[in-house]
């Protein structure tokens, strides 16, 4: 920097300064420039954050605990990397410093133009927050909120979030979704600076004092792990943890795991759904479900009464029924009985008909038979009649011949003829000489009477 | 969340007998009631107790559905707070 700027139109200096100038700044940034340039190229270690892009270069920050850089660096260089560093990551970096002069319309910039780069591991915010969440856990921080009671239909709802982020429409549209529409109490605080963390625990505080409210909701967009910070803050995690009211954590994206998302009862991948885990109850279903109790309990409670009074009423009816039933039976039973009576005596009927016909044709028959029998009678009686006609005549006939003969042998008519009979004493016929001298005295029977005869040569 | 008490046992009397009443326990209660009901080991009399608790519970669900269904009611703890602040008034917002 040798003189003022050319041209000759460069203002008066400040009067009494013992400074050299002035200068043109243009002039003046690119010296600058050269002088930044000139610094020696070295290796820088820290973590990476606040990573973005654009067509031509890659842009983040280097930090650590006392100081940060921004840094750049060609996006040819960077994507032969191969490297996908996230937030926090630890770094190693290759380059110089840089300055981009800027114009009349363009602002200047200072970077850190990188050359090289190596992921070294986790940062130290990482570490920071990994050593946090450990200490909650041992201090049993991470559980009172998993135990307090949540209702399945909150009447009042708190919500801590950016007044104008795009997590207040999403709750909103989770609580849509559950037809809920209660009451609503907004926490507005920032979700992103230094000054968010007490802002947030504060309202959680102002909410959690309100009786009436059930539930609170912290929602916060995505973010770098820088952005969401504020919700790895040690106070706010103890303030959470010990909150009397449940707390439902959506901060960031899924990916994102913040100290917030341990120490709330539930923690939720959108802001969306931390709106249905406050309202776990889908208000219009419930509705539909409460009806259908309700008509179950009125069919019950009628049902209860009415089938009592139907066993009341059958059991008053029951001895007349019984009775009638019996009557019923009975009427059955007779009229079973003289249907088969009617049936029986039709068949007996039938049986006593076929007998009748039987026994007339056996009548007939026999009366035929009879008839028969009296003309064979008579026929034979009148050929009997004949035959003992003839036999008696022959009978007759052969009589008077007897008769005939007999008279012929007739001892009378021998006895007319001059014949005598000779008997002894006794009777008995005297048939010879012998027997006369015998018996001394013998009988002599004419055909007129009876002469005793003595045999005089008896003594001989 | 509503904290509406009512008798859930048979001694009308006794203040330990009472108990807090939530949608929950409410509709929890009634899904039991109407398990025995369905049963139908329940006698007359236990019916009738059941059928008049069950109606209780349900006018109560009908209640707290009822009250987050009036339309959503958007308050700023902001000025629920300063309201605290300049008068000590309540902070609760005013029922709906």
């Amino acid at each position: 920097m040798s003189g003022p700027a050319p041209g000759g139109d460069a203002p008066a200096g400040i009067p009494g300064s013992a400074l050299p100038g002035p200068f043109a700044v243009g002039a003046y940034a690119e010296r600058l420039r050269q002088q930044l340039r000139a610094f020696a190229r070295v290796q820088v270690f820290g973590e990476l954050w606040n990573f973005r892009t654009s067509r031509t270069t890659v842009y983040f920050e280097l930090r650590d605990a006392r100081g940060a850089l921004p840094c750049a660096m060609w996006r040819s260089d960077f994507d032969e990397l191969g490297v996908e560093p996230s937030d926090g990551a630890q770094v190693v970096l290759a380059g110089g410093c840089d300055y981009y002069p800027g114009s009349a319309t363009s602002s200047p910039s200072f970077s850190f133009r990188a050359t090289d780069l190596r992921i070294a591991g986790e940062g130290d915010l990482l570490a920071q927050v990994e050593r946090l969440r450990r200490m909650l856990a041992a201090e049993g921080l991470l559980e009172p909120q998993k135990h307090l009671p949540r209702p399945l239909l909150p009447r009042t709802i708190g919500v801590v979030t950016g007044e104008s982020g795009k997590a207040r429409d999403d709750v909103l549209a989770g609580l849509r979704r559950r037809g809920w529409s209660g009451r609503l109490i907004w926490g507005f605080a920032p979700v992103q600076d230094r000054h968010a963390a007490p802002k947030i625990a504060q309202a959680l505080r102002d909410l959690a004092a309100i009786e009436e409210v059930d539930v609170v909701i912290v929602a916060r967009g995505g973010g770098s792990l820088a952005d969401l910070f504020a919700f790895c803050d040690e106070t706010l995690c103890r303030t959470v943890a010990l909150l009397r009211v449940p707390v439902i954590a959506s901060v960031g994206h899924h990916t994102d795991r913040t100290l917030i998302d341990d120490v709330a009862a539930v923690c939720c991948s959108t802001p969306t759904h931390a709106a249905e885990a406050a309202v776990q109850l889908d208000v219009n279903a419930a509705r539909a479900a409460l009806l259908r109790e309700t008509r179950r309990l009125d069919a019950h409670g009628r049902r209860a009464v009415l089938d009592r009074a139907r066993t009341l009423v059958a059991l008053a009816r029951a001895p007349a029924e019984h009775v009638a039933r019996h009557r019923r039976r009975l009427h059955q039973q007779l009229r079973e009985l003289r249907a088969s009576a009617k049936r029986r005596g039709a068949r007996e009927r039938d049986v006593t008909a076929t007998r009748l016909l039987v026994l007339r044709r056996k009548r007939d028959v026999a009366a035929a038979e009879r008839t028969r029998a009296e003309a064979l009678l008579r026929s034979d009686g009148e050929r009997l009649r004949h035959t003992a006609d003839a036999a008696t005549a022959r009978r007759r006939r052969d009589l008077e011949r007897l008769e005939l003969a007999l008279a012929a042998h007739d001892p009378a008519r021998t006895l007319e003829r001059g014949y005598a009979l000779v008997a002894d004493p006794a009777g008995e016929l005297v048939t010879s000489a012998e027997q006369a001298r015998a018996s001394g005295t013998v009988d002599l029977r004419f055909h007129d009477g009876h002469v005793r005869a003595d045999v005089e040569d008896a003594a001989r | 969340m509503s904290t509406v008490q009512i008798d859930m046992g048979g001694d009308a009397g006794g203040e330990a007998d009472r108990e807090q009443l939530t949608y929950e326990r409410a509709s929890g209660r009634i899904e039991e009631i109407i398990r025995r009901l369905d049963s139908g080991e329940a006698g007359l009399r236990e019916t009738l107790e059941l059928v008049a608790e069950g109606r209780r519970l349900v006018e109560f669900c009908a209640g707290e559905l009822e009250a987050v269904g009036r339309g959503l009611e958007e308050l700023r703890l902001d000025e629920l707070v300063a309201r605290l602040e300049r008068g000590g008034e309540d902070p609760a917002p005013p029922a709906a």
